[in-house]
């Protein structure tokens, strides 16, 4: 009973920290494109292709490995357990 | 209102503390003398610094302790400083099983048996425990492991705290950056458009009072 308590909340948790994480990474991203063009067309007020440039720059982002490596959260503190397991209960 | 803030932090961080001195890992050094097993009839205030029954074993009102009785050097500054002085410490030993706190210690009995066979001997060991002695509740800290060491006087590195509050301080940072990160994305545009729309009502607001005086001031005489 335990063990099936600890995976249903483990999942909630990692699934909570899984979804901040990856709006953040983006948040992060789309900042960072926004400024790049702002640099690039020092001036401008051309909305449209800013707006064009960002989606453009989320859009490869979402395609690409980077959002991937956010899974992670789910493998690492599994990966954790396991050993805390193994090395607690060997002796 | 300043000291207000003051006092509450330092509650806040004082319990923050106490919390992380009881749930981490601590290594003490000790002879073992014996080890037993006593019943135990939990009270109300003292049942939440025990862990559940056996994993596998259904949970009783009451039930075995397994106690290991050691001689444990002591030592000053929370085991960094030892000391040459020794004092009594017992240990209970119980499976912290899959939830809290998360040891995953699943082989109390095991344990029991090392302990047993080091009782036997003479040598020294190393405990690996978390919890605190409290006398006059009847609390115990948890053994989590014993090994051998030739001498007293070891150097333990506690490898685990160094990586968990390394750990603690990152996180820590990578929640402050996420939430500034909201911060400056989601919530001040909202906060700006609110205030706009807001000095937008008011000069509206003025703009109408304006007209009415004016429209007053027509009936004024005019001199």
């Amino acid at each position: 009973m335990g063990f099936v308590r600890l995976v249903v909340f483990g999942f909630v948790g990692l699934s909570i920290l899984y979804l901040c994480i990856s709006v953040y990474s983006r948040s992060v991203r789309r900042e960072k494109l926004e400024k790049a063009w702002d640099e690039e067309n020092v001036g401008s007020d051309d909305l449209a292709a800013r707006n064009a440039y960002v989606e453009k720059g989320i859009a490869a982002y979402n395609n690409s490995f980077r959002p991937k490596l956010i899974g992670l959260v789910y493998v690492i503190p599994t990966v954790i357990v396991m050993v805390i397991v193994y090395t607690t209960n060997t002796n | 209102m300043h000291r207000l803030k003051i006092t509450f932090r330092v509650i806040a961080f004082t319990v923050f503390g106490l919390f992380l001195h009881y749930v981490l890992p601590q290594h003490d050094v000790v002879k073992i003398t014996s080890t037993e097993i006593i019943r135990t009839d939990f009270s109300g205030f003292n049942r939440i610094f025990y862990a559940q029954a056996d994993s596998g074993a259904v949970e009783q009102p009451t039930r075995d302790l397994r106690l290991i009785n050691t001689d444990k050097k002591k030592t000053f500054l929370l085991g960094f400083m030892p000391r040459d002085k020794t004092e009594v410490m017992v240990y209970r030993n119980e499976d912290t099983g899959w939830i809290w706190p998360p040891y995953f210690k699943f082989d109390s009995s095991d344990l029991q048996a090392e302990s047993a066979s080091v009782a036997r001997g003479d040598s020294w060991a190393v405990i690996t425990h978390y919890g605190w002695r409290v006398r006059w509740a009847s609390i115990y800290p948890n053994a989590i492991a014993v090994k051998l060491v030739d001498s007293p006087d070891v150097r333990v590195i506690p490898w685990f705290n160094i990586f968990f509050f390394g750990f603690l301080i990152v996180g820590i940072a990578f929640l402050r950056a996420m939430w500034m990160q909201f911060r400056e994305r989601s919530i001040d545009p909202l906060i700006d458009s609110a205030e706009d729309r807001f000095d937008e009502a008011s000069a509206d607001i003025a703009e109408q009072k304006g007209r009415v005086t004016r429209w007053l001031g027509t009936w004024k005489k005019k001199s």
